[in-house]
């Protein structure tokens, strides 16, 4: 390829450099700053540090007794972020394997068909869902009983509709991995005689493991600093770390909406940085 | 001679370490294909919900009263829900349209550098995909504010409404995460291409820019294709950062499709116009990829026959 070629990406370079790292640098600055409005003046900004406090000492009264809200909001992101990659990641996993398996020619249209409900709006989707685990819904209407035996409000409500809104996340990379696997290897390993079992476990599931870790990642972050499923599917019972956000941009209450945004960034890079460990150009991501 | 070795005991197939599972086989394959069908309505339960309220002659979620089209003629009359699809479609359209050409050229610069130095990239390339909506969203408000505060601050003249927040911080923000996923799609396709075509292009005299055009990109239109799709889609169905970043400009809210619905939701007075547009919407992308996966397996079968 011509060298001439590589200056088509400078533009790019420059955009990404602005455009990561300025928003980094301006939640690093309001962070630790005293903004509280939406229209400041640049001079009307001095640097604060007090609202760091509150991450350890912001204490709330709740049904008598003391909690620290942020920490909690943490603490359950954390909890229904994992229990949904773990969810998704065994029914992900189980259904891409079948479809992999299955005698069906076209596959990609099995696919397209699985994860079609991605393409229709996420807002809309979890308030049908909200509105079938209401008392009187419209499924008990036509059909004579519920199909969820779990109402809004609870934290089983809040995990359906975490798990299936995300799972299309989980199966597609999985499968691209599978289908990446060359079917001798599982034809050899049947052969010098391993058990179905062993076959998938020694040899298949290892050659998936970079799709299951691009999945997960991609059902753990969006599950974990999300806010509309939380809210809708809880009405506000249940305080995810996104919400909180939600409420300090809503209560124009930026410099803590940037602190808590600065620590998911961090979990973030992190994840980043194992990720790459499995999958140098990102090509499962996709 | 054979004889001597009869007498030794033929050892089984169990003592070889094999179990025969064949009886358990009908047993598994019922148990999967239960699973299967029970994740399966798992992902199409709040799809299925839509479409029957989407039916519904009863605008109240509680109760199903009788099939009627009614709610799919109204989805015009609509008004908050025409302006709200009007922008979506605006803001999507562009970033779509921008995202795939630059994303494209983008890609082809990329590719162009050593290995080393792309990989680099394609990390930094890889940040937008992977960092939480919710930290683009606030952090790229956060930036706009400041920018807005900026120009303001330069430019006095502009009046006490006018701000950057609605359409450019819109399209910008949807670009921001559009682009790394048209790169995404037309790398591994770069990858694919034969080096020596570009070469050849160019020893024979034609010009670089023209080379990319008429010999490069031909051959990775598929990536760009799926590229474009998945921008679009991406675009179109974007909660979380048009939610920090939506606005008015020249008069007209820019508030996209998911977040208008939020908003609505939060009132509890959702039109099941809305639920009528999203069920033609679903039905529309499952034909146009069913025909569209057809398609394109009548012409491979067509080339086989030739």
């Amino acid at each position: 390829m011509n060298s001439l070629y590589k200056r088509l990406a400078i533009p790019y370079q420059v955009w990404l450099v602005l455009l990561v790292f300025l928003p980094i640098m301006a939640i690093l600055l309001i962070a630790i700053s005293n903004l509280t409005t939406a229209n400041f003046n640049l001079s009307d900004i001095s640097f604060q540090l007090s609202h760091w406090n509150d991450l350890v000492e912001n204490q709330s009264l709740v049904d008598g007794e003391y909690f620290n809200s942020y920490l909690t909001a943490f603490k359950n992101s954390f909890i229904y972020a994992s229990i949904t990659t773990l969810v998704s990641f065994i029914f992900g996993y189980f259904l891409a394997y079948q479809i992999k398996k299955s005698r069906i020619k076209n596959k990609f249209i099995i696919l397209t068909i699985i994860i079609l409900p991605m393409w229709s709006n996420l807002i809309l989707r979890s308030e049908a869902l909200r509105s079938v685990m209401l008392d009187n819904n419209i499924f008990k209407s036509i059909f004579g009983f519920d199909i969820l035996p779990f109402s809004v409000g609870t934290p089983a409500a809040v995990l359906f509709g975490l798990i299936f809104t995300y799972m299309p996340f989980m199966i597609l990379p999985v499968y691209t991995a599978l289908e990446k696997i060359e079917v001798n290897l599982e034809e050899a390993s049947l052969d010098l005689g391993l058990t179905p079992f062993k076959t998938f476990w020694k040899v298949v599931f290892p050659l998936s493991f970079k799709g299951v870790v691009s999945g997960s990642i991609m059902v753990f972050l969006p599950t974990f600093a999300g806010f509309a499923i939380p809210k809708i599917l809880s009405n506000g019972n249940i305080v995810l770390i996104g919400n909180i956000i939600e409420t300090k941009f809503t209560y124009n209450i930026y410099n803590v909406g940037s602190m808590l945004a600065l620590l998911i960034l961090i979990l973030i890079l992190g994840s980043i940085l194992l990720l790459t460990r499995f999958d140098k150009e990102g090509e499962t991501l996709l | 001679m054979t004889d001597r070795y009869s007498d030794y005991p033929v050892a089984t197939l169990k003592e070889y370490g094999y179990r025969d599972y064949s009886k358990l086989k009908p047993v598994t394959r019922i148990l999967k294909q239960v699973l299967s069908f029970v994740i399966f309505f798992g992902l199409y339960l709040s799809i299925i919900i839509i479409a029957i309220q989407s039916l519904n002659s009863s605008s109240v979620m509680s109760s199903f009263e009788s099939i009627s089209l009614k709610w799919y003629p109204n989805i015009l009359q609509e008004d908050d829900l025409m302006t709200a699809i009007g922008a979506t479609m605006i803001v999507s359209l562009i970033a779509t349209a921008l995202a795939t050409i630059l994303g494209t050229f983008f890609a082809i610069g990329l590719y162009a550098m050593s290995k080393k130095k792309r990989q680099q990239w394609m990390l930094l390339n890889n940040v937008p995909i992977l960092n939480a909506d919710i930290v683009t969203g606030f952090s790229l408000m956060l930036m706009f504010i400041l920018v807005n505060t900026f120009i303001k601050t330069v430019f006095t003249s502009l009046p006490q409404a006018w701000s950057i927040f609605g359409l450019p911080t819109l399209v910008l923000a949807h670009l921001f995460f559009a682009i790394p996923f048209v790169i995404l799609n037309v790398m591994p396709k770069l990858k694919e291409t034969d080096p020596n075509l570009m070469d050849a292009a160019l020893d024979l005299g034609v010009k670089p820019l023209k080379a990319i055009v008429k010999v490069l990109i031909p051959a990775i239109k598929a990536g760009v294709f799926a590229g474009m799709l998945l921008a679009f889609t991406m675009s179109i169905d974007d909660f979380v950062i048009s939610f920090f970043n939506t606005g008015e400009t020249f008069g007209m809210s820019f508030d996209n499709l998911s977040v208008w619905i939020y908003g609505v939701i939060g009132r509890r007075d959702l039109s099941p116009s809305v639920y009528a547009f999203s069920t033609l919407l679903t039905i529309f992308t499952l034909v146009a990829l069913i025909g569209y996966e057809l398609s394109k397996n009548r012409k491979g079968r067509v080339k086989i026959k030739k």
